[in-house]
């Protein structure tokens, strides 16, 4: 199925890789899992968690528009 | 757009049986991963937690020691499969060797072994004051070994283990791989005047490419998750020197009931792999992310 795609849903934002849209997600979703695991173990005790939920969500937004 | 609607339906059945047996065990796991669930424990009902079984996992020194254990491991056996089975897999496909049928019915033999059945092998070969291993490596090189005292003997063994299980594997899918590549590029580099290491490395890994992915993931995953064999040969041991992810995980689901951790703890063992897995895609495909 993924061979039959058209190239147009692919493209070159400022990620490294040529990205579709499912790309852009799935990097974003692996940068929030990555993020939140590190802030638990690292930042918790100086900033709550909500704080890396709302910094993953508008670099997500960044990543899935411009990436 | 006929044609596609009578595709979904000829579909259908896989996709059902592949939603009931891995979509809803995943959001089960995923569930289960947010609670506190011990069926030992003094309340044995589901407790909400939160994120306090991520929170906990963050900082389990055990834990994240195996995961890093796993991935050397797994880091280890892929490359050394790789190498191994690919060597074989042009020894075996020579024009000039005598009985290569044979060879090759020899070498795949351990595939069929059940992996509970290798570990017990390899503990009877190699458990000291018995197995025939510590015993020539005694004789020959005078090296007291002894998967039962020391870590670096007993996770050498396991990577030893794995690869005589797993790299006739390999070499399958390689042979399968060579004998399938077409003739012409490889004569047009050699009239071009390229050497082996040329040829191999510009015109047979290229067409390679698509087998040894597939290879390279299955091995990965597959080493990943290594439990029986490990709990055969070791049992984790000594201390905690083969206590790869699964086993540990194993060990705290099962005897421990301790569910809603080890849910977590498969959770963020799934998470490496499939991330893992992506990067390899990425750097292997040279490109350019998932949907080419």
């Amino acid at each position: 199925m993924a061979g039959s795609q058209p190239r147009k849903t692919q493209r070159d934002g400022f990620l490294p890789i040529r990205t579709n849209g499912f790309d852009r997600g799935f990097i974003s979703v692996v940068i929030l899992i990555l993020v939140h695991l590190l802030w638990m173990r690292f930042l918790e005790g100086l900033l709550p968690l909500w704080v890396a939920t709302v910094l993953c969500l508008a670099l997500a937004v960044f990543i899935i528009r411009k990436g | 757009m006929r044609q596609s609607n009578i595709g979904w339906l000829f579909l259908a059945p896989a996709t059902l049986i592949l939603f009931v047996i891995g979509f809803i065990p995943f959001i089960y796991i995923l569930y289960v991963g947010f609670f506190d669930w011990n069926t030992n424990a003094v309340d044995p009902t589901l407790r909400w937690a939160g994120l306090q079984n991520y929170r906990s996992l963050v900082f389990d020194t055990t834990f994240l020691n195996s995961l890093t254990r796993t991935l050397v491991f797994a880091f280890f056996v892929v490359v050394s499969e790789l190498l191994l089975g690919y060597v074989l897999a042009r020894a075996l496909m020579a024009d000039r060797l005598w009985g290569r049928q044979f060879f090759r019915t020899i070498h795949t033999l351990p595939i069929v072994v059940a992996p509970i059945a290798v570990g017990a092998t390899w503990r009877l070969l190699c458990v000291p004051g018995f197995g025939i291993v510590p015993y020539y490596l005694k004789l020959w090189f005078g090296i007291d070994y002894n998967i039962a005292t020391n870590s670096y003997h007993a996770f050498a063994t396991a990577i030893v283990m794995d690869l005589w299980h797993w790299t006739p594997f390999v070499t399958l899918s390689l042979m399968a791989g060579l004998t399938a590549l077409p003739k012409e590029p490889l004569e047009q580099a050699q009239i071009d005047g390229g050497n082996k290491l040329q040829i191999f490395w510009y015109v047979i890994v290229p067409m390679l490419k698509p087998v040894l992915l597939t290879t390279v993931f299955i091995r990965l995953m597959d080493a990943l998750r290594s439990v029986d064999e490990i709990w055969m040969l070791t049992k984790g041991g000594p201390a905690e020197a083969t206590r790869f992810i699964g086993l540990h995980i194993w060990i705290n689901v099962f005897p421990k009931t301790d569910y809603g951790y080890g849910a977590a703890m498969s959770l963020l063992t799934l998470y490496v792999t499939i991330v893992l897995s992506w990067l390899l895609f990425v750097a292997m495909t040279g490109r350019k992310g998932g949907a080419q």
